[in-house]
């Protein structure tokens, strides 16, 4: 239990509240607000903490820690209580952990925002959207219902719109937040139909209840294929929000943000909920009981996707001359690990599941591990990158060069955050990373297909390094090429960055307090085991493949980029080479495939239907207005004509018999007496004759 | 006893009397003395009818007809002495004011 258990919604409600506030008052504060921001999420941060570590005081190494559900309120009530929807928070290792690492990173990304952008414009709009992204971020990690996920995960769609869009009045900002708008909504598309199917399976959507009707449904009601649909909906959503193949053309693109954006986007929210999700949607890829077959399609799909994105995007890395689109590639790479790591954990669960044996989860925390690890060196390394920005007003590592003397805290900090990301011991990416290719490995001898993927996943290693120091090189190393006057970054700025240097060595080795990471963060069982130590051979000889495999990459680009040994030109000289070289520099030339579907395909439709619109609904509504026209005219010519011809004649000739009938009214006493006297005598006629006739009659029938 | 045909045809001669008068007379004056003659004609019916019948009722009403006849002389003079006052004439050819 969480003493004060209350101040867990303060943690979503301090950002909330400097959105609120900043976005009516920003224009009125110094700053745009951004001490606000700073200050609410430090707040958040503080309150994250509390929660944390009375999560681990309370058994978090070890399991003891009960998830606890945080009541709210009911949003949509039923006529069943228990159907009922509620806003509540969900807090067991997972969020709680997660709940800190945003709100330290967010805090992080906003001190070093009010040095980046204490030149920008538009300020107030800044840090008021940067607040509800944080919001939105901390509220998908704490939500303990699908729908409450939705909703948050929606408002970071949002605000990742906005932001990426951050400088308007830019083209290719407003086409990139555009695109990342529309595909990612392919994705949250995937996400809510899930949301749906999970509904009307399972009539809850909070995660425990769903875990705990999971076996009384199974298989009436919720049917294998069922079990197999719904986390690959889930993982639709994943897909288009951690920019996994196919939805990942967004990310790169987003790089047209400010560089704090892209740090917070790529660190601390928006992509990792995606893997945050999948992580959630292990209540249906691994069931508790052992009467429910896992979905072990479901877990391959989601294995294969993410073994084949990390490569697929890492050679796309290799390529590239901006240096935040390099970085934007590595982490689809990365975040590809992750998935691979969930997939081929999840599997192994599912096995284990299915054998009625005690979960392994070792690949689950593997993956979070590396979400953890990589959230601060991904964080480092956009930061980093937007100190080399603000100093040499390009993007382009061609016009970089030399910068390690004019920049010296910010090439050591870079040079960090490049160590872990490439995997070199100690720095923390090598741990991650490592038992997430050894799960993988393990998962091999359960389907062979999990040995191509960590195939795969070892070549990514190799890329990573290279491309990696390819660009610390090119940033930092030989003669500067650029045109501008370089200069250190503020305090405000390196201050983070040093704070985020200090964690990339850090956050690897705190497996070791806490007896491995398996301890704190798992899924069913937690596994107490310290990396590298009291592991079996094999799986040292795996890190030392994927350790062997970094520092070849690193030295590849210390030849090429550095002593400049090997040339660049030689690997695109032979046809061959040039051709795979543009084919990496045009994307595989997915993004021209979906500009082309867009243009041809949908601008088709549309052109077609605009057709249709124009010539059939309009031709219709038009034809019948002239109907109406051709019906109305006709009405009106029989209205003057006969109508009114008729009223007119009955008139006329009204009048006409009265001027006749008139000439009778003379006003002479004797012809009225005329006609008295006649008529006296026509009626004594008529009853004369009328008697005689009687007469005549009734002697006729005598 | 005088036969009631005669008295009959009588009546009606008065009552051709009467209606020529009035239909072709032009002199207000003689027209309303032929309505009078009408008027008598039709006493006359009562009084041959009553003493053919043997019924008193008759008389009577030929009384309440004499007087009746007598009242309605007296108007008919007025209404005409007031033409005359106003339109200097009685000819009834010229009293044309009840026309449109």
């Amino acid at each position: 239990m969480i003493a004060y258990e209350w101040v867990v919604w303060l943690i979503l409600l301090f950002p909330l509240a400097a959105f609120v506030l900043i976005g009516v008052l920003g224009r009125y504060l110094p700053e745009g607000g951004g001490h606000v921001a700073v200050g609410a999420m430090a707040g958040s941060f503080v309150l994250s903490l509390y929660v944390f570590i009375q999560v681990l005081q309370q058994g978090g190494l070890g399991g003891a820690f009960t998830p606890q559900t945080i009541e709210g309120f009911v949003w949509i009530p039923s006529l069943l209580p228990e159907n009922s929807i509620k806003i509540s928070l969900l807090i067991d290792n997972l969020s709680a952990l997660m709940l800190v690492l945003v709100s330290f990173l967010c805090l992080l990304i906003f001190i070093y925002s009010l040095g980046y952008m204490h030149e920008e414009e538009g300020k107030p709009r800044y840090y008021a959207e940067v607040s509800l992204f944080a919001t939105g971020m901390l509220g998908t990690v704490s939500a303990d219902n699908f729908l409450q996920l939705l909703i948050f995960w929606e408002i970071m769609g949002l605000c990742s719109y906005l932001l990426i869009g951050f400088w308007d009045r830019k083209p290719e900002a407003a086409a990139a937040a555009k695109k990342a708008f529309l595909v990612t909504r392919i994705g949250d598309v995937l996400f809510l139909v899930g949301v749906l199917v999970i509904w009307n399976v399972f009539a809850t959507l909070s995660f425990g209840e769903i875990q705990r009707k999971m076996a009384s449904l199974y298989p009436g009601t919720l049917t294998p294929q069922l079990l197999t649909l719904i986390p690959l909906l889930l993982f639709g959503g994943a897909v288009g929000k951690s920019a996994q193949f196919p939805l990942h053309a967004w990310l790169p693109d987003a790089m047209e943000g400010p560089t704090t954006v892209s740090a917070l986007i790529h660190a601390a929210t928006m992509v990792k909920a995606g893997v945050y999700l999948t992580a959630r949607a292990f209540i249906f890829l691994v069931p508790l009981s052992s009467a429910v077959e896992p979905p072990f399609t479901a877990i391959l799909v989601i294995a294969a996707i993410g073994g084949f994105t990390t490569l697929f995007a890492a050679t796309m890395a290799v390529v590239n001359f901006d240096i935040k689109r390099v970085l934007a590639f590595s982490t689809i790479s990365q975040l590809a690990y992750m998935f691979l790591g969930l997939g081929a954990g999840a599997y192994i669960m599912a096995t284990d599941v299915s054998r009625g044996e005690a979960v392994d989860s070792a690949g689950y925390s593997a993956a979070l591990y590396h979400l953890f690890n990589h959230a601060f060196f991904k964080a480092l390394l956009f930061l980093g990158a937007g100190s080399v920005i603000h100093a040499v007003n390009t993007n382009d590592m061609r016009e970089m060069g030399g910068l390690s003397k004019p920049l010296p805290v910010t090439s050591k900090v870079m040079l960090f955050g490049a160590l872990a990301l490439a995997g070199i011991v100690p720095f923390s990416g090598f741990f991650s990373k490592g038992e997430i290719l050894s799960v993988t490995f393990d998962a091999g001898s359960l389907n062979s297909g999990f040995y191509l993927l960590w195939a795969l996943g070892v070549g990514t290693a190799f890329l990573t390094a290279f491309y990696t120091f390819r660009l610390w090189f090119m940033t930092f190393r030989g003669e500067y090429r650029g045109h501008q006057h370089p200069h250190e970054s503020p305090p405000v700025m390196t201050v983070p960055l040093m704070i985020l240097a200090g964690f990339t060595l850090v956050s690897g080795l705190l497996a070791y307090p806490m007896q491995g990471f398996g301890n704190l963060v798992f899924f069913q069982r937690p596994e107490a085991a310290f990396p590298l130590l009291g592991v079996p051979f094999q799986h040292l000889l795996l890190e030392g493949v994927s350790m062997g495999v970094a520092v070849l990459g690193l030295a590849l680009a210390w030849a090429v980029y550095a002593t400049k040994r090997v040339p660049a030109e030689r690997f695109t000289a032979s046809r061959g080479g040039a051709f795979i070289h543009r084919m990496l520099t045009k994307r595989y030339w997915i993004d021209d495939a979906y500009d082309a579907f867009g243009r041809t395909v949908v601008y088709g439709t549309a052109r077609a239907l605009d057709w249709f619109d124009r010539r059939v609904i309009d031709g219709i509504v038009n034809g019948v207005g002239r109907a109406g026209v051709v019906v109305a005219t006709g009405t009106d010519r029989f209205d003057r004509q006969v109508v009114d011809g008729a009223v007119n004649a009955i008139s006329l000739e009204t009048v006409r018999t009265s001027l006749r009938l008139r000439q009778r009214q003379t006003g002479q006493v004797q012809s009225y007496a005329w006609v008295v006297v006649l008529g006296i005598v026509v009626v004594i006629a008529l009853m004369f004759g009328l008697s005689f006739l009687q007469r005549w009659w009734s002697g006729l029938g005598r | 006893m005088i036969p009631l045909q005669y008295e009959l045809l009588l009546s009606a001669m008065l009552l051709c009397i009467g209606l020529y008068g009035v239909l072709a007379r032009r002199n207000g004056i003689i027209v309303l003395m032929s309505i009078e003659i009408i008027l008598n004609a039709s006493i006359l019916n009562f009084v041959a009818f009553s003493s053919y019948s043997g019924d008193a009722s008759g008389q009577v009403f030929a009384l309440l007809g004499i007087a009746v006849a007598a009242a309605e002389a007296a108007v008919g003079l007025a209404v005409f002495l007031g033409i005359y006052q106003t339109h200097g004439t009685i000819e009834l050819d010229k009293i044309r004011f009840l026309k449109w």
